[in-house]
């Protein structure tokens, strides 16, 4: 809907569809000459597609011929409408040219249309000032939580958008008539520009909260997070005449010759057992496979070594000599449901 | 008949590492001595290997309770049968759908 508007505006032209009896095309040429914005009808000049007139443009002096200018032409004009009530024709009795598009502020006064209209731009303008403050205010005040309560707020105003797309405008300009039947223009403006400005910050939230230095301070704020280092123990290991898949498993990182680097996992007893690795690089324990086997003891060794990497907030990584050996180790890894342990390829 | 008898030989050997107590046997050298004896039983003929695959299906109703499952899944646990289809796509995917189900 936004880009056909869009094509409208730019081309002053209805866009070409296949489906122009069943969509309904909207088209307001009424603009404020001070700042460009459309106004209501009555007020400001009116442009036609490629032409300019006065609001005291007289009607009737558009073509007729295709549907979308038949709108236009049936569209606000206060005097026509005036004229029309006069004569006591009602939109459903079906004046001329009449295709139940009329919108409801046609049918007022000029007077009382031009200090609504106005009533309601102010309105605009205070909503969009309350999405500013609150942003602010609220970053000032706790940056974290503002703006992830902003971020949630901005994506429900999006999927609330997204929906309404799909929802033909006269049921949306039904529904919003019913729902501020009772409020002032004033009102409904202040609502309008609200949802403006939280559109606006969520089609460019880069730039928006960008011009705002209080986000560098909300960087700087964040608390970086420090663990410990892991408590690492090492024990003797001697698993007999040096094979490959010994000098394999000695050449991990950070390994030492006749030893293997522990981790103390906690039992539900409290009572506290080692667990084995190969060698460790940083936080990462690493435990070399030769080759993958899928046993029932392999599996509770993979369990023991899953667990005391999460007592640890570690994670561990599973070095193996080739991709036939990773792929079996992800199946082993998702077959167990571990996910703290990675799986990369060392060729020996 | 020999690689029925090596089969026995191997299938005691894995319940060994399998099954012996931690406080007798390390566990983590268990699963080491493991991982070396699948990379060993990879490395045979692949003829040989077919026939030793074969074979632990035989010799499993010899071995009870527990035992006679880790037997018959030694094929299946060491990758052994993905071993011989290793040149064979369609194989190693019809391979892969049945340990997925079985997963």
């Amino acid at each position: 809907m936004a880009a056909r508007f869009a094509e409208m505006v730019a081309h002053r032209t209805p866009p070409s569809s296949a489906r122009d009896d069943a969509v309904e095309c909207k088209f307001n040429p009424w603009h404020d000459p001070s700042d460009g914005r459309f106004t209501f009808a009555g007020s400001g000049n009116y442009h036609d597609a490629g032409e300019t007139a006065r609001a005291d443009r007289a009607p009737g002096t558009l073509r007729r011929g295709h549907p979308w200018k038949r709108r236009i032409a049936t569209g606000p004009k206060a005097d026509r409408s005036r004229t029309a009530r006069s004569a006591g024709h009602s939109e459903k009795t079906g004046g001329r040219g009449t295709t139940g598009a009329r919108p409801r502020s046609a049918a007022l006064p000029s007077s009382g249309q031009r200090n609504q209209a106005v009533e309601f731009v102010g309105g605009v303008g205070e909503g969009l000032r309350d999405v500013t403050v609150e942003t602010i205010a609220g970053i000032r005040t706790n940056p974290v939580t503002t703006l992830h309560n902003a971020g949630h707020r901005i994506a429900s105003t999006i999927d609330t958008a997204i929906a309404a797309e799909d929802t033909p405008a006269r049921i949306q300009v039904s529904r919003a008539a019913g729902a501020v039947a009772n409020a002032s223009p004033r009102e409904i403006g202040r609502a309008a520009g609200s949802v403006v400005g939280n559109a606006a910050l969520a089609a460019a939230p880069g730039a928006a909260l960008g011009k705002i230095s209080t986000l560098r301070r909300v960087r700087e704020a964040t608390p970086p997070i420090n663990y410990d280092p892991p408590q690492v123990g090492w024990v003797k290991e001697n698993l007999g005449p040096e094979k490959a898949w010994t000098r394999y498993n000695d050449a991990a990182t950070g390994a030492r010759p006749g030893q293997a680097p522990t981790l103390m996992r906690t039992m539900p007893d409290g009572s506290k057992r080692p667990v084995k690795f190969d060698g460790l690089l940083d936080d990462y324990m690493i435990d070399r496979k030769f080759t993958v086997v899928n046993r029932p003891r392999a599996q509770a060794q993979l369990l023991r070594q899953s667990e005391v990497l999460a007592q640890h907030r570690l994670i561990g990584t599973w070095e193996v000599p080739n991709e036939k050996q990773k792929i079996a180790a992800l199946k082993m890894l998702k077959q167990m449901n571990v996910n703290n342990i990675k799986v990369r390829i060392m060729k020996p | 008949m020999i690689v029925t008898q090596i089969a026995r030989i191997i299938a005691d050997f894995i319940l060994f590492l399998d099954l012996t107590d931690d406080e007798i046997l390390d566990a983590d050298a268990a699963v080491e001595m493991m991982e070396w004896v699948g990379h060993r039983l990879e490395t045979l003929d692949k003829d040989f290997l077919r026939q030793l695959v074969d074979a632990f299906a035989v010799i499993a109703p010899e071995y009870s309770g527990d035992s006679q499952k880790l037997v018959r899944d030694i094929p299946y646990s060491f990758y052994l049968e993905e071993e011989l289809a290793a040149d064979d796509p369609v194989r190693l995917a019809e391979l892969e759908a049945l340990r997925d189900a079985r997963d």
